[in-house]
């Protein structure tokens, strides 16, 4: 007669062997693989990075001379640093003893909100990155006076027909706001594309996972 | 850790921590990274246990969750959820029970998708339908059938495998 699965399941592990612990050593100093915790340690090592980096910056612009560049850095990734110390105090928040649909739930929102802060916030940081550059060489001390200043001189020389505003050559203008749009297009997928190369798959097994339960719940 | 922590308040849970984490690895170094994890996840959160559900339970969920979104590097060093089904290569470093027929049921449990694999799981730890909707957070009126769905698949795997 076919046995069945429950009685499969009781005198298996009925035997001696079935149910042994296995030995634990120095548990707590061992790097957690759990995937909040992974998170955790990625993004603190983000921030540090993130804060020496704007800190070396400010001080090798004030050396080289562009100390707009430097300073507009130094805020833009502070003000960085400061919104994700706050998505990790969230993720410091999630609770594995809550049931798993509502874990899960709580970490997936974490994750959306992350992602659709930081894309927003790339969408910005490369433009302001690229205006901070060239506002940091055209102000540059060129002898006597701003580097910006002396090209446009230099090319007014070459050509002297060139349409000016505000002092400088509208073509100028034109190509910084061509590479400006082009930034906040593809800021933002730039970051999602990154993402998706390392947490890709997780991402797609959370969302599996919420189906399932999801469909357990209608 | 604690040796104490351990020893009264997860040790003697130990046997469900074990059989979920089996459930969802398939060699015995898996089993015991995230045996250990467990473990480590459950003293981390202690504090927050508020005496709402039953130890057992709470420990329960935590394995569970703990389990559900555990990542490790496989050995092509990307890093996945290693609770996907099994696959041939993987079935290469299996590890087993002195049982035969146990062996073959977790075989069977492997191919079960998550959460499928911690509905029968809680189902053959005599757990009722309430309680399995309040750990995985779902219907109970739904679980009855999903347990009826999984046994049947259960049953067509292990079809002629044990007498």
């Amino acid at each position: 007669m076919e046995r069945s699965i429950e009685n499969i399941w009781k005198e298996g592990f009925l035997k001696s062997d079935a149910l042994i612990a296995p030995k634990i050593n120095n548990l707590y100093s061992q790097k957690s693989i759990h995937i909040i915790d992974k998170f955790k340690r990625m993004f603190k090592i983000n921030l540090i990075a993130i804060v020496a980096f704007s800190f070396a910056f400010l001080i090798v612009s004030f050396i080289v001379g562009i100390p707009i560049t430097g300073i507009i850095f130094f805020v833009t990734l502070s003000v960085l640093v400061i919104i994700n110390k706050k998505l990790l105090n969230d993720l410091n928040k999630i609770d594995l003893g809550v049931s798993s649909s509502q874990y899960l739930k709580t970490f997936n929102q974490w994750i959306q909100k992350q992602i659709a802060i930081n894309k927003k916030i790339s969408k910005f940081l490369y433009p302001i990155i690229f205006i901070s550059m060239v506002l940091g060489f055209w102000f540059k001390d060129a002898e006597g006076m701003p580097l910006g200043e002396r090209l446009v001189g230099e090319i007014l020389v070459g050509f002297p027909d060139t349409y000016l505003i505000f002092g400088v050559p509208v073509i100028g203008i034109v190509i910084a706001l061509a590479i400006i749009g082009l930034l906040v297009l593809f800021g933002g997928r730039i970051y999602k594309w990154d993402l998706n190369i390392v947490y890709g798959r997780v991402f797609k097994k959370l969302e599996e996972l919420m189906t399932d339960i999801e469909s357990l719940r209608s | 850790m604690s040796s104490d922590f351990y020893k009264t308040s997860i040790l003697p849970f130990a046997g469900i921590i074990i059989k979920l984490c089996r459930a969802y690895t398939n060699s015995q170094e898996d089993f015991e990274d995230y045996y250990q994890e467990v473990c480590l996840q459950i003293w981390r959160s202690k504090d927050n246990f508020r005496e709402e559900s039953q130890w057992s339970t709470w420990v329960y969920r935590i394995s569970l969750n703990v389990c559900l979104t555990l990542l490790k590097k496989k050995k092509n060093n990307v890093q996945h959820f290693v609770s996907d089904s099994i696959t041939a290569d993987e079935t290469e470093d299996n590890y087993a029970f002195s049982d035969e027929s146990l062996n073959l049921l977790y075989d069977a449990i492997r191919k079960l998708s998550e959460i499928d694999r911690a509905i029968i799981m809680l189902y053959l730890e005599e757990k009722s339908q309430k309680e399995i909707a309040e750990i995985i957070g779902t219907n109970p009126n739904n679980i009855g059938v999903r347990v009826k769905r999984i046994k049947m698949r259960l049953k067509k795997i292990l079809d002629g495998k044990i007498n």
